[in-house]
């Protein structure tokens, strides 16, 4: 007989060994029924009242291993704006093109709900109201509303699916936008099967209890206990949103298994799947579709031979690859860690993440440079479990090329990209950084990447009121990323600004030129002749106000509430500097100069400067906004409003322009 | 909220011949069809082939030049479909700049997607799509295909030109039917019309071709589409709709065969549900009262769900049913609620409309077609108070359609067939927010006080997300709402009066810190705390498009501030008045004593006028912007 193994990353306190089940279906108390309101959030629209799930590896109708997934919840809808909770899909995997898609069954409904007349009736979902639709080549699903639904209502449903998925053991959301009186997930793991278990989000367990069930599991022969784990919390809050935070999934109450090894119950093998990094480096390297893409130089040999042609060292090298393989690929919009084959995706044009990329690092290999790929967890994935590696959390891949003492990370599927700069979407948390010949380790991908931006407005007043000059802006780093994609927009530099002057009815641009478009290493300059209206006609009165806030200014906070969640993220650290120098027509003169300050976010988390410096018949003034950091935590939140408070009530003020 | 439906059958889609013998080199491409163009379409002809009543076929070719990365969504095919429709015969080549071949493709690369809306229970509807991966600009793809249906009731309308950024170098539609396959066709914006022929199959053509199309730029308060763009629509006489044999030439026999084939004998409802309606409008005596209280229960009742199984996605369910499952879509509903009235001898019809907030449009008056709308609403035709009302919310009040499925021209079912009604129009001087503020600012710049205003016309809806809040939720929210910087709310009301002629009215205590900036000797601030307009439609180059309103709406402002006493205005007052057909608006301020009291109104008018005002709308928008602006600085007296 084998004892059961599982790895758990927090202490069993109490192992209680009643053995747990799922709550009886179709019952309903009275207090249910007559329910107003959730107590503890009467914010809430619906509560649930129990959800209880189930997952077990077993062996199928068909011989085969399976997982099997029981779902079962029940739900109070106190109005109609949570009716939602009423229309369910239930999404079923497919990873062949037999169009074989994991089975659902045993989908039953029945909603309880007060009649006309007050009295509580039950309206049963009916299997003919169930609607299969096939979304696409991965995914099918099974969709149902519930019957019956009113204010007061209450749901409850089940259904299991059994899944050819047996390795990816179901993970479970505690946490959800509606408040959980009670949410339990069960699992069973025969001896075979050996998984890592880890829970996210700040919320504790109020049941952990694991025991052992003999003989559950019999394929061929082979028997084994298994493992039978509860993990419960109770009270579980609603999860809201902030604006400005990062993904959800990072903040979300849920458990995640990860596969470490098995045995064959059928002939005894044994596999390893996940344990350690050098578990995992060995098995990326070794699996076709990742290390084995690597190892293609011969494939890239002559391809890159005439790339790197005349190339005189390694970061001309590195650019050129870099720059072809941008021109060369159209990313097809998926996502992937895994290349089929690098040589199909070169043969289209087109491939997903890991093809661009894998073959990216590939060339750069061939070519002698030192080269390493990075595994990372984008944004909307969420973070990185840190406490053993699980592969299943990468979600994204990129080239990193070594040149000298300098590292640059590399995504060769967004042509505007320079070289060295990620898109926004992988600046997140750690990325794990592999070589088929050093062992992994990881690198922090908060890089040092910013974006700033620089405007440069030489004016001078005119007696018809207008200020005439020029304007001069420089977007350098990611903002000269995102300033080529807004101008890329339009057909053509010309139409671009015909739409930013037409966004801007008081100013007039009579001559433009954008330079650098094309050079994705510098940044992009902008510069206009302009004309902006200010007065009606200038010297109608002996004093004049005037606000030197003319980009950008500042009126309204963009954080708004009193109290915060989450942290705030700002994705990276930026930087916007204003400069704007006016001069005076003959015989005028500042009354009053505007007002000038400095303040800043405590522990060098940015600042605003602003500063006045007069000159002969015209002066010069400059306002600078500078954020330190990507990420400020929740303690931050009181000081980052007050500063965005502090901004807007300086640029209220306004100077005084007079007469001599 | 209210809520569409999707019609089924296909969306226009685009289908080309790849003709070996065409030059597709992009140097080709006329010079004037440059501009505003992402993409040029080369050749497209679209034809049609009416074979039998229940077998029409679309034969699509298409070659489409690709100038730049923004065209590359011109290039990816779409073929809309349902389970009914079989596609075949696909195929493609992609030429790069010079026109030289690069690659060809068939229907195994594409993708079959059910494409049904994520809320949707069910929809039916599906696309195969396919996007060929080129990177190098420009480049050009042809391709082709052919789609067969079954019905021959409702046929895709042709909009050669129809999105923006798309030139279009040729385009051609042909319709081919058997001799006694009649029909009649609506031509919009064309330079040259119809060309009628036989075929040497003994078939009647109808062709119809543009050319060198200039691409539509986006313009503000543009028109409908349909409007200026050119289309060709195509109705027949006899048609047959999934087994369903039918005859019209007018809207009035259209509705009949709606109401004959499509809604008879759909509204019987359980015994016990008649029973209760009955009993609940028993002690009613107004029909229009009566009808208010049906359609309250319906509300309390159901809710929308869009599932889209009857008939070609045509008919509703059963009223039993929605009886039973609570939920239906709007055609479901409003037969629902139909069967309601009736059990209280109330009359009512089933209402065919074009919705869309954007734009108000109604049916052609003199053509009567399938496929022309989107959606269904209920109206009861009491002696002279005919009265409408949206069955797809379960919040808004009877006799309210809002500005979903207003002032536009719909189709109503009635015992007599197909008869066109028009629906209510809320012009500018109903759709009114109306604000009135006390408030003081005191020495340390702090803004207290409240604010109270009230929503009518199509303004009403404005605050629904704030019903069936808590006090607490509601706070926060209302935070968001308002450009108050630092705004804590003390107390919060809202309440919805739903009576034949709403209003929402919301009250608010308030304090904001930090309001007014105070900076040697001199109080800085917003003289338009609440209300300030930050739009101004861009200016455009050129205007091609009428400028078209869709809905007026009226703004009134009042704020009174008590300031610290012993302070004047530095500056100018602001004294703005203008008055334009399209809209009005004033705003000026008044200091007595330590009170400022500032008046703003803010009109917009509906109306479609000439594309020569445009300037002056953007003009207009830009003045209001600027003096919703208005900083207000206060310095001592004795300065």
């Amino acid at each position: 007989m084998k004892r059961p193994l599982l790895i758990l990353f927090f202490l069993l306190n109490a192992l209680v060994f009643a053995s747990a089940q799922d709550f009886p279906f179709g019952v309903v108390t009275t207090e249910e029924m007559n329910m107003k309101n959730y107590a503890k959030d009467t914010s809430a629209h619906a509560v649930v009242l129990q959800e209880f799930g189930k997952s077990s590896i077993n062996i199928g109708s068909d011989d085969n291993l399976k997982q099997f997934y029981e779902y079962h919840v029940k739900i109070k809808i106190f109005d109609a704006k949570a009716f939602n909770k009423g229309t369910v899909k239930i999404m079923l995997y497919s990873n062949d093109k037999n169009d074989a898609y994991e089975d659902v069954s045993n989908i039953k409904g029945v909603t309880y709900y007060k009649d006309d007349n007050g009295f509580t009736q039950k309206a049963e979902l009916e299997d003919k109201k169930v609607y299969p639709v096939k979304e696409n080549k991965y995914w099918a699903s099974h969709k149902f509303a519930m019957p019956g639904l009113r204010d007061g209502c209450i749901i409850e449903y089940k259904y299991r699916v059994e899944s050819f998925r047996w390795y990816k053991l179901r993970s479970w959301e505690f946490q959800d936008d509606i408040p959980k009186l009670y949410s339990e997930y069960e699992v069973h793991i025969p001896a075979f099967f050996n998984f890592n278990a880890s829970i996210k989000g700040y919320l504790k367990l109020t049941k952990n209890t694991s025991s052992v069930e003999s003989t559950c599991f019999e394929a061929r022969g082979a028997k084994a206990d298994c493992s039978l784990i509860n993990y419960g919390m109770a009270d579980i809050p609603a999860f809201k949103e902030d604006d400005y935070m990062t993904s959800p999934k990072n903040f979300l109450s849920a458990i995640n298994f990860e596969l470490v090894d098995w045995q064959s119950p059928y002939d005894g093998s044994k596999h390893k799947e996940t344990k350690e990094w050098r578990d995992i480096d060995y098995s990326l390297k070794t699996e076709p579709n990742f290390g084995g893409q690597l190892k293609r130089k011969g494939l890239l040999k002559d391809k890159v031979a005439a790339i790197i042609a005349g190339k005189p060292d390694d970061m001309a090298k590195a650019k050129a690859i870099y720059q072809y393989w941008q021109k060369w690929f159209k990313w097809d919009g998926f996502w992937s860690i895994y290349s089929e084959s690098i040589s199909k995706a070169i043969d289209k044009h087109s491939g997903d993440i890991a093809d661009i990329n894998l073959s990216l690092a590939t060339a750069l290999s061939t070519a002698g440079l030192n080269t390493e790929v990075v595994l990372l967890s984008t944004r909307e994935n969420g973070a990185l479990n840190t406490l053993y590696p699980v592969i299943g959390d990468f979600d994204y891949v990129v080239a990193k090329v070594n040149i000298g003492d300098q590292t640059y990370l590399l995504d060769a599927t967004d042509p505007l990209l320079p070289f060295g700069v990620l898109p926004f979407k992988c600046l997140n948390d750690k990325g794990r950084v592999f070589s088929l010949d050093k062992p992994s380790y990881f690198m922090d991908m908060s890089l040092p990447q910013r974006e700033k931006s620089s405007y440069i407005l030489d004016v001078t007043l005119q007696d018809d009121g207008k200020l005439k000059g020029t304007l001069t802006n420089y977007s350098t780093g990611y903002e000269a990323y995102k300033r080529r994609v807004a101008i890329k927009k339009f057909n053509s530099i010309d139409e671009y600004v015909e739409n930013l002057n037409g966004k801007l009815p008081k100013w007039k641009f009579t001559k433009s030129e954008v330079r650098n478009l094309d050079s994705l290493d510098m940044p992009v300059v902008e510069q206009y002749d302009v004309e902006i209206k200010v007065y009606d006609k200038l010297g109608e009165t002996n004093k004049a106000t005037f606000s030197p806030y003319y980009i950008h200014r500042m009126t309204t906070n963009p954080f708004k509430l009193n109290e915060r969640s989450f942290p705030i993220d700002m994705g990276m650290a930026s930087e916007d500097r204003y400069a704007i120098t006016v001069h005076l027509p003959a015989g005028y003169m500042v009354d009053t100069p505007p007002q000038t300050m400095a303040i800043s976010i405590p522990n060098n988390g940015g600042k605003y400067i602003s500063s006045y410096e007069p000159g002969d018949n015209s002066f010069s003034f400059v306002y600078l906004t500078q954020f330190n950091k990507s990420v400020y935590g929740t303690e931050e939140f009181p000081s980052i409003k007050e500063f965005y408070n502090k901004i807007i009530q300086s640029q209220k003020t306004e100077m005084v322009l007079k007469k001599k | 909220m209210m809520r569409g439906f999707i019609i089924a059958g296909f969306l226009t889609v685009c289908w080309v011949a790849a003709n070996a013998q065409q030059n597709y080199d992009a140097s080709l491409i006329p010079k004037d069809l440059l501009p505003y163009a992402s993409s040029v379409v080369r050749n497209e002809e679209v034809t049609i082939e009416v074979k039998d009543l229940d077998n029409s076929v679309y034969h699509i070719k298409k070659a489409i030049t690709v100038l730049n990365k923004n065209g590359d969504d011109d290039a990816h095919i779409v073929i809309y479909h349902d389970k009914n429709d079989v596609i075949k015969s696909v195929k493609g080549i992609v030429y790069n700049q010079f026109g030289k071949q690069i690659d060809k493709f068939g229907e195994s690369k594409f993708d079959d997607v059910n494409i049904g809306s994520s809320s949707a229970l069910f929809e039916g509807m599906r696309a195969e799509h396919y996007l060929p991966a080129v990177n190098e600009y420009p480049y050009t793809i042809a391709y082709e295909y052919e789609e067969k249906s079954k019905q021959t009731l409702n046929f895709d309308p042709w909009i050669p030109n129809a999105d923006i950024g798309i030139a279009v170098e040729k385009s051609s539609f042909n319709f081919i039917c058997t001799p006694d396959f009649n029909i009649k066709y609506k031509e919009s914006n064309l330079p040259t019309g119809v060309v009628t022929g036989k075929n040497a199959q003994g078939q009647k053509t109808y062709s119809w071709q543009v050319n060198n199309l200039k691409a539509i730029k986006y313009e503000p308060f543009s028109p409908y589409v349909k409007n200026y763009a050119s289309s060709v629509q195509i109705a027949p006489e006899k048609f047959e709709y999934y087994g369903i044999k039918g005859t019209y030439t007018n809207w009035k026999e259209l509705g009949k065969w709606i109401s004959d084939k499509l809604m008879a004998n759909r509204q019987e409802l359980p015994y016990q549900t008649i029973e209760h309606v009955k009993e609940i409008t028993k002690d009613i005596a107004d029909p229009k009262l009566k009808a208010k209280k049906i359609y309250e229960y319906m509300q309390g009742k159901t809710h929308y769900i869009s599932v889209q199984v009857g008939i070609g996605g045509f008919q509703p369910f059963l009223a039993s049913e929605v009886d039973q499952q609570s939920y239906g879509d709007c055609k479901a509903l409003v037969n629902y609620t139909q069967a309601l009235l009736k059990a209280v001898n109330i009359d009512s019809y089933y209402c065919i409309v074009k919705s869309g907030r954007a734009h108000n449009v109604s049916l052609l008056t003199d053509f009567a077609s399938m496929g022309q709308a989107d959606h269904i609403i209920l109206c009861v035709p009491f002696k002279n108070d005919t009265t409408w009302a949206d069955c797809t919310s379960q919040t808004i009040p009877f006799g309210y359609l809002g500005d979903f499925t207003d002032n536009r021209t719909v189709l109503a079912l009635t015992p007599e067939g197909g008869k066109l009604l028009r629906t209510p129009k809320y012009p500018a001087p109903i759709n009114l927010e109306s604000r009135r503020a006390e408030f003081s600012i005191s020495n340390s710049g702090e803004l207290s006080g409240s604010m109270t205003t009230s929503f009518k016309g199509v303004e009403y809806e404005d605050r629904d997300d704030l019903m069936k809040e808590t006090r607490a939720e509601q706070f926060k929210m209302v935070q968001k709402k308002y450009p108050i910087n630092n705004m804590d709310v003390d107390d919060f009301d809202i309440k919805q009066d739903k009576s034949f002629d709403p209003v929402t009215t919301e009250t608010i205590k308030l304090h904001a810190k930090d309001y007014a900036t105070f900076d040697n000797g001199k109080f800085y601030f917003l003289l338009n705390p609440a209300n300030r307009e930050t739009y101004i439609p861009k200016q455009v180059r050129n205007r091609l498009t009428d400028v078209s309103i869709t809905r007026g709406y009226t703004e009134e402002d009042e704020v009174t501030y008590t300031v610290p006493q012993g302070y004047r205005l530095e500056k100018k007052v602001l004294n703005e008045k203008l008055d334009k057909p399209f809209g009005n608006f004033t705003a000026t301020m008044e200091l007595k004593g330590d009170k400022l009291t500032y008046k703003r109104r803010f009109q917009l008018i509906g109306g479609t006028y000439n594309k020569d005002v445009y300037p002056d709308v953007v003009d207009f928008f830009q003045a209001v912007v600027d003096a919703d602006e208005y900083n207000v600085v206060l310095v001592k007296t004795n300065n």
